[in-house]
């Protein structure tokens, strides 16, 4: 909008308001003190407006200068035909090339990236049945009930945010509200980063991140509706709910490009700070506080040319962490199982990971296996050592996707951090079916198997969802 | 009619299609364009793929690129889903699990129409296409693939 008109606006709209205010004024004769009042009040809201009206002209003004400041100047003849030799074929009605005007060679460049991109918005639900051939809940967070066969609950509903503050600077932000005991909602502020993209070998993150242990948390992050299964594998569910693996850390995390040609080559790198707390699984009511020290983990994978879709990983993390039980809402420490070192032994973590994933053509085939490694500090103790893999296989046929997944986890009852874990493996299937781009209908079966335990089967119904 | 019509009129039909012009086969290649102030004149088949599945997210110069896509159903459309081998609902998901994994801000944008391209092109700089090669136009760069033009012999994108 031109200057002048943008003006002429605001002094029409302000001699509007002053003919309304008298004509307000004009019917309203009678006097009397309520009037008189009531005059002052309305005066000072008309100067009030006046001001405000006087303040956008002014901004508005320095708007326009500082947009002007900005628009590059114009150079003939920047607009150019391709710069190859090729003579593309004209249809007939197609005007040719050198009739074309030449198109103004001015160039908006966006000098301001978050006044263009702004703020990107996402989310991310579920709403789950789950239904157990027992009455005691296994992952018994996400809203499930104990004492009940089956119930509804929402699991994790979250919210996404990103935007772009300069060419390479740009926010994430990842809030989930996770579903608690009696229907309260836990926030948690799973991801928020500072990230820095230097360019493609160096791109760099400052803030709480997900640690890059093996492809599943790098892949589905927590969005129920990214994932094929309603569920995720044990080893790689969330610390928070039950799983393993330390999942979020506060601290640096870097990742970039391995020039390597043909072989795809690709690093990660993270150094922060852990405190994982993490739930029994066995409906204990107990938690362990693992009380974490500062975290390392380094990671390379690979995605060759050669087979696309297929991406072959590995990755070492250490870090060094206690055992100590504690029941989190009396935040009382406990005493811990029979036969652990002690509550308050430091253990050395090392987590190794290996991975084969194949992603294209309608078919997802992933395959990871750990080896988490506790070595007490400073004590002769046993090493406890806990290997676990799982294997998923689907297949897409139309909106249809069926799946197949096992899993295994194998950790000493005498582990004083996983003994509520144990031993457990079995197979998992079902289907997912996509109703449109945004809504998922999951159903799953699963049976697992337990060291001391019957048997588990399970049956789990899920709406995933994006928006 | 005879038989010997019939006969005639697939030979001469024959004749017609075996000397066609070599342009016929030209006019379903589609070309890969940039910005006209793009130093890039080539670009690999396997360098094209890794930058349309947001893989390769700068340009050698340092300019960050912008993917500007045609919608479902276009010919460019279909080519970029044969070149990263996916569905038109795994594209979807795909790009949606990019921006959540934080590898990407968001997703390609998408375009209505070659005049909107060619205007993407002059607003993002690092901005990189598909058009149809008869749809190409003045502002439009036409970049290598592999060393080849679209038109040329062997060329891949069609």
């Amino acid at each position: 909008m031109p200057r002048g008109r943008v003006r002429a606006d605001i002094r029409g709209a302000i001699l509007a308001l002053l003919l309304v205010s008298g004509s307000s004024r004009a019917q309203d004769a009678g006097p009397s003190s309520s009037n008189q009042a009531s005059d002052q009040e309305t005066f000072a809201q008309l100067v009030e407006q006046i001001k405000q009206l006087q303040q956008e002209d002014h901004d508005l003004q320095e708007r326009i200068k500082l947009l002007e400041a900005k628009q590059p100047q114009a150079s003939p003849g920047t607009e150019s035909n391709p710069s190859s030799p090729l003579a593309p074929p004209q249809s007939p009605e197609e005007t040719p090339a050198e009739q074309i005007p030449p198109a103004p060679a001015t160039v908006a460049v966006p000098h301001d990236w978050h006044d263009v991109h702004g703020i990107q918005f996402r989310g991310f639900g579920e709403v789950d049945y789950k239904v157990l051939n027992q009455r005691q809940p296994e992952l018994g967070t996400d809203g499930f009930v104990p004492g009940s066969a089956g119930n509804f609950y929402t699991g994790d509903f979250g919210l996404f945010l990103t935007s772009r503050l300069t060419n390479k600077t740009s926010v994430l932000s990842e809030m989930v509200f996770e579903e608690r005991d009696a229907q309260k909602y836990d926030v948690d502020l799973r991801r928020m980063l500072l990230k820095y993209d230097y360019n493609d070998h160096l791109k760099m993150s400052f803030g709480r991140y997900q640690t890059n242990i093996g492809y599943y948390n790098w892949a589905f992050r927590s969005a129920a509706w990214l994932q094929t299964t309603a569920d995720r594998p044990l080893i790689m569910e969330y610390a928070s709910n039950g799983g393993l693996l330390p999942t979020q850390a506060i601290g640096v995390s870097v990742t970039g490009a391995i020039p390597s040609g043909k072989l795809g080559l690709n690093y990660v790198a993270e150094y922060g700070s852990s405190d994982t707390v993490r739930p029994d699984i066995n409906g204990d009511g107990l938690f362990t506080d693992e009380n974490n020290g500062n975290q390392t983990n380094v990671g390379l994978f690979a995605r060759p040319d050669i087979l696309r879709g297929l991406q072959i990983g590995a990755s070492y993390y250490h870090d060094k962490i206690s055992n100590i039980v504690v029941n989190t809402p009396a935040v009382v420490q406990l005493f811990p199982p029979p036969g652990t070192p002690g509550s308050s032994v430091r253990y050395g973590q090392t987590i190794v990971n290996g991975y084969v994933v194949y992603v294209a053509h309608g078919i997802e085939f992933l395959n990871e296996g750990f080896l988490i490694r506790d070595a007490p500090l400073h004590l002769d103790y046993s090493v406890f050592n806990t290997p676990a893999f799982y294997s998923q296989f689907s297949r897409q046929i139309g909106r249809l996707r069926p799946f197949f997944r096992y899993q295994y986890v194998n950790a000493s009852s005498s582990n004083g951090i996983y003994d509520d874990v144990s031993l457990r493996f079995g197979p998992s299937f079902g289907a997912r079916y996509d109703l449109n781009d945004y809504i998922s209908f999951k159903a799953q079966l699963d049976h697992t198997a337990r060291r001391g335990e019957p048997d588990l089967n399970g049956l789990q119904l899920q709406f995933a969802f994006t928006f | 009619m005879g038989v010997k019509s019939i006969t005639t009129l697939l030979l001469l039909g024959l004749a017609v299609f075996s000397f066609a012009p070599p342009g016929t086969a030209q006019a379903n290649d589609v070309a890969v364009i940039v910005s006209p102030g793009n130093p890039t004149t080539n670009i690999s088949l396997g360098e094209l793929r890794k930058t349309f599945a947001g893989a390769k997210r700068v340009w050698p110069g340092g300019q960050p690129v912008k993917l500007v896509t045609r919608g479902p159903g276009c010919p460019e459309r279909l080519v970029l889903l044969r070149l990263l081998a996916m569905s038109e609902g795994e594209y979807k998901q795909y790009w949606t699990s990019q921006v959540f994994r934080g590898d990407a801000d968001a997703e390609p944008l998408v375009v209505p129409s070659v005049g909107m391209q060619k205007e993407a092109l002059r607003l993002f700089p690092g901005a990189i296409s598909l058009v149809a090669v008869g749809d190409v136009k003045p502002g439009m760069k036409v970049l290598k693939v592999d060393g080849l033009l679209p038109g040329a012999p062997g060329y891949s994108l069609h």
